[in-house]
């Protein structure tokens, strides 16, 4: 039988594989797109030896392969090259705008995984109630608007009209509101309708007809044995949420100019700052990857059919 | 020996999708103190969810229409869900279902579920459950008893969870147990070794049990008691010898010989011709006339009552009750 070590380490090692992988198509797709960054850089009348130079300075002249190994052997040394745009150490801006992007993220995810959960068990405990209607219909509701759009109407109402926050940027804590809502509002309607439905497949199981034939608590068979079972496919829902999280927050940090990776991201892709965005990009697969073999390893201490078997 | 549960005219009836199901239809059952009572019918006769309306543990689209069971005095229909959690299950009656492989939570410990029927028990301490929830588990021929506690469900064989599910609801120490089919799920030999070990507990304990069941071969190794249902409705109680070797109900002799026995000298399997009514549209009058030979016009129109033609054994036939009246 293999142990839960060994399940461990070969949920990383594949995590690595899959990392790797990831690090040569945020390569390559870049590289292979049409646009030439030091053209942009230097305006329509650079003369060639200037663009030679350039090319050059960047390692732009070298085939691709040398590139790219170039640059995944100096991720390890911590090196991720020069903006362009910025003419910065792109390990730099990655570091000041890291923080901001991980505050809107993690927040708005956390905002979401809370929501979710309450209004997905409130509504399966309350089934066919007024509540139960009220869910289904914000979750659809919810999921039918996209982000951007939800972004801006936000800031009209209650940056324009109520003036309730401020419309933009970082300043204090109450900016902070109106983009970490957006996304968790959003995302919550991701987690609420799968986690009515896991509740109410739980409830209907022999086991807790088996529960109350022994006499347990009511409040114990739903909030220790219900919900515990119900929650297990939630986490996988969290892990591949995450992406879509991530992606809208670029969207979002644009929209209300939130200094953080995501409005870098956009602002370098437009300038073909190639070490910039392939960085970014990296960066945010790796985060894609470590969260799903976080899943894995949570779904380990929760579930113990999976601990002990595969 | 007194009685210890009486259901009295029982009506149950579920909406669905199809219509109205008059699952049960007026039974009646008398549950002496000590006996293991078997209810015997084909599958959807609506065993299970007499033995489930016991407990309070339907499901939300049925609805008890008419009837009381009477358990010690109460009428357990009448109780709030609250007092039947408080009162009733798992100290008083408890129930072991078909299927052990879903019986259990799967993602706690046998230990863990194994404690939590003692949970009540606020005056002993966690060694103390420990011991008995230990000694229970010896009681049905588990193994190793200590490192099964360490165990998840998923871990133990079908015949394994039925005997930690048994041990489980006894460990509370009830008066009634209702065992909706155990072995259907196990296979022959699992089988066996389940009924000894309720064999067992039935001599040591003196627990009183409804046997749940469509294996005659089950019911003539460890009930003292037979009920037999058709339909949603009781058609013939008596002891076991009486059942077997006096049959009165044409349904019941009819199942009797649709079943093959080393002992019994019946040349042929027969079958009942036929097939089980769908209950959204029951038969009027005696729910078995369409499928029985001997029917008259009043089965049609009258439904028989369960009447006692002998000591203890009762049958609901007009045929029957008429002829035992005449002589």
């Amino acid at each position: 039988m293999r142990t839960h070590g060994n399940y461990i380490f070969r949920r990383t090692l594949r995590a690595l594989f899959t990392a790797l992988g990831v690090s040569l198509v945020a390569f390559l797709i870049l590289h292979l797109a049409p646009g030439d960054p030091v053209k942009i850089m230097l305006g329509p009348y650079a003369t060639e030896e200037n663009v030679k130079a350039l090319k050059a300075r960047y390692n732009l002249d070298k085939p691709l392969y040398i590139q790219y190994f170039t640059w995944i052997k100096n991720i390890f040394t911590g090196e991720f090259g020069t903006s362009i745009r910025y003419n910065r150490p792109v390990s730099e801006l990655i570091k000041e705008r890291m923080g901001p992007t991980l505050i809107l993220t993690g927040s708005g995810l956390l905002v979401a995984v809370i929501l979710g959960i309450l209004f997905g068990t409130l509504a399966a405990l309350k089934k066919n109630s007024i509540l139960d209607y009220i869910t289904t219909f914000q979750t659809m509701f919810w999921l039918s608007v996209p982000s951007f759009w939800l972004a801006i109407v936000f800031l009209y109402i209650f940056g324009l009209k109520l003036r309730w926050i401020p419309i933009a940027g970082m300043t204090s804590f109450s900016s902070t509101i109106l983009p970490i809502m957006t996304i968790g509002l959003r995302q919550q309607a991701w987690f609420a309708r799968p986690m009515r439905a896991e509740m109410l497949e739980v409830l209907s199981q022999n086991y807790i007809k088996a529960l109350k034939a022994k006499g347990l608590k009511y409040e114990k068979i739903i909030w220790k044995h219900a919900f515990k079972n119900a929650l297990i496919p939630i986490i996988t829902m969290v892990a591949l949420q995450l992406p879509w999280i991530i992606g809208g927050a670029v969207v979002i940090e644009v929209v209300f100019s939130w200094g953080g990776m995501g409005s870098l991201l956009v602002g370098s892709v437009l300038s073909r700052d190639y070490q910039v965005v392939q960085t970014i990009l990296l960066f945010i697969s790796l985060a894609v990857v470590a969260a799903n073999l976080l899943a894995d390893i949570l779904y380990t201490l929760i579930d113990p059919r999976i601990r002990i078997e595969r | 020996m007194g009685t210890l549960l009486e259901i009295r005219d029982l009506k149950v009836s579920f909406d669905t999708e199809e219509g109205k199901v008059e699952a049960l239809d007026g039974v009646n059952l008398k549950v002496k103190e000590g006996e293991f009572h078997a209810l015997i019918g084909e599958t959807g006769c609506g065993k299970t969810v007499t033995g489930l309306t016991i407990l309070g543990l339907l499901d939300n689209n049925a609805k008890i229409e008419n009837g009381q069971v009477i358990y010690k005095g109460i009428d357990l229909l009448k109780l709030t869900e609250k007092q039947l959690q408080q009162q009733i299950r798992g100290k008083e009656i408890t129930m072991i279902f078909q299927d052990p492989s879903t019986s259990l939570d799967p993602i706690f410990t046998i230990e863990e579920q194994m404690l939590e029927a003692l949970e009540n028990e606020l005056e002993l301490t966690k060694e103390e459950k420990l011991k008995i929830i230990t000694e229970e588990l010896r009681k049905v021929k588990l193994p190793d008893v200590e490192e099964l506690l360490k165990k998840y469900p998923h871990q133990l064989s079908g015949g394994m969870k039925q005997r930690v599910m048994i041990a489980m609801m006894l460990s509370c120490r009830p008066s009634l147990l209702i065992a909706d089919e155990p072995t259907t799920a196990l296979d022959v030999s699992t089988q066996a070794q389940f009924l000894k070990i309720l064999e067992d507990l039935k001599r040591e304990t003196k627990i009183t049990a409804i046997y749940i069941t469509h294996n005659l071969a089950v019911v003539s190794e460890i009930c003292d008691t037979v009920s037999v249902m058709y339909a949603g409705r009781i058609v013939e109680t008596a002891s076991l010898k009486e059942i077997f070797l006096n049959p009165q109900h044409p349904y019941t002799y009819k199942l009797l010989h649709s079943v093959l026995g080393i002992e019994t000298d019946i040349e042929q399997l027969q079958e009942i011709p036929g097939s089980v009514p769908k209950l959204i549209n029951p038969p009027s009058g005696c729910r078995f006339h369409p499928r029985c030979e001997e029917a008259k016009d009043i089965c049609k129109t009258k439904i028989p009552k369960l009447q006692e033609i002998s000591d203890g054994h009762f049958v609901a036939c007009h045929k029957r009750v008429m002829e035992w009246t005449k002589c």
